[in-house]
């Protein structure tokens, strides 16, 4: 009679290398269809940039309508996109997806990229209109971006001071934090 | 150089308390209850101290006197604080940064005016008012100290405003929620330094004084008063 030790050993390693690879390739199957499919930032449709910047020419202030004015930039409501999207402009399904919402009427809840922590004063406008602070400064290339980016955008207080002791301007605590 | 203080004149003020409730709605001041309160856990940035006037016996008073933050020229906080959490800048205010502050309360400890109060619990406020706190001034967390800010919010507000109008800040564009309040006006703020500012004529006067004034803090808080004695200036 054999000892159940003897048969057993090879199965073992051999299910255990068997549980290796199926493991390995599911979490790489996993990372490479999870990173293409679903954003971490979840938005109504994954929206192109470029599309709409370099390729179409529209200024930012199209959809991000408040910059200029007030010290936020603002998120396009769905009478923004419908004033061209009310019938489909291409062939993109991410468009189609947009016609379909807009027709259903419901409102577009989009999520910011960019994270700043609510106990900091920013004014859009005066960074745009006063100090002539170029959009990409902050906002890096997302107008070059052909869909949303993966994780939001956490800006950080070394960029602010950088910035603001090299133009000489205020760094005392209490220009920003509130 | 501006330098923003804050004039209270006693012989106009009632002791309302209008500033301390407008402090408290302004700045997203939770309230208290009743157990708390006993221990001394209530927060207010503002408070109406009594000071007793008078002889007993013969004509004793209780003066209200209504304490802020005195945004010290030589704040006794900001030397204390390991963390920089509590900084002045220059213009005079002397700021909180939650952010930074661990909570030692070395701080609350050196104030002689004691106006900083430590967050003893997450705050919390009954529902319909969650719905309605202010965005401008930061919520904030348990285990950090805040103090009165002179509501410098609105500063940043006004001077954002006034940038864009490409002028230069105005007497009153930027007023603290307590100063606006007052219905007695009573609270007068502004440039100490500028010499044409109602704060800074009333500073000069001969009722004028600051609360603790031998401590060598400069307070920029100063308060009007013609005294027990009555004199008649």
């Amino acid at each position: 009679m054999t000892s159940p030790d003897r048969d057993g050993a090879p199965d073992r390693r051999l299910a255990i290398a068997a549980f290796a690879v199926m493991f390995c390739a599911a979490a790489a199957i996993g990372f490479v269809t999870g990173g293409l499919r679903s954003p971490s930032v979840d938005q109504p449709i994954a929206f192109n940039h470029r599309k709409h910047v370099v390729e179409n020419q529209l200024g930012c202030s199209t959809c991000h309508q408040f910059y200029e004015t007030e010290t936020f930039s603002g998120l396009p409501a769905a009478d923004v996109c419908s004033t061209c999207h009310s019938e489909p402009q291409g062939k993109s399904s991410e468009e189609a997806k947009l016609v379909r919402l807009l027709k259903e009427g419901r409102p577009l809840v989009w999520n910011s990229l960019f994270r700043q922590p609510s106990h900091i004063f920013y004014s859009h406008r005066r960074h745009v209109m006063k100090a002539h602070i170029r959009c990409e400064t902050c906002h890096g290339s997302i107008a070059l971006t052909t869909s949303p980016p993966r994780s939001v955008k956490r800006l950080k207080m070394a960029d602010c001071i950088a910035c603001h002791e090299q133009r000489n301007v205020s760094v005392d605590c209490t220009t920003c934090h509130r | 150089m501006t330098r923003w203080g804050m004039v209270i004149d006693l012989d106009r003020c009632t002791a309302c308390q209008a500033c301390v409730v407008a402090c408290q709605v302004e700045n997203n001041i939770p309230p208290v209850d009743q157990a708390d309160s006993e221990r001394g856990r209530g927060i207010s940035w503002i408070r109406l101290a009594p000071f007793r006037e008078g002889e007993h016996g013969t004509r004793p008073s209780l003066r209200l006197v209504p304490i802020p933050c005195m945004h010290c020229e030589r704040p006794p906080c900001v030397k204390v604080c390991p963390a920089t959490a509590t900084v002045i800048g220059h213009e005079g205010l002397v700021g909180q940064i939650y952010a930074r502050c661990i909570g030692c309360r070395y701080c609350t400890t050196a104030c002689p005016y004691t106006v900083r109060q430590f967050n003893w619990k997450k705050p919390e406020w009954p529902q319909p008012m969650q719905d309605g706190l202010s965005p401008d001034v930061s919520v904030r967390p348990r285990g950090v100290v805040e103090k009165c800010s002179f509501c410098h919010h609105r500063l940043q507000r006004a001077r954002d405003q006034a940038r864009m109008e490409d002028r230069t800040l105005r007497d009153g564009d930027y007023l603290p929620a307590c100063v606006e309040s007052c219905p007695a006006e009573a609270m007068f703020f502004g440039d100490l330094d500028d010499p044409r500012s109602v704060v800074a004529r009333l500073a000069a006067g001969p009722r004028a004084f600051r609360l603790l004034e031998e401590l060598g803090t400069k307070p920029k808080v100063i308060y009007l008063s013609k005294g027990e004695s009555g004199g008649d200036v």
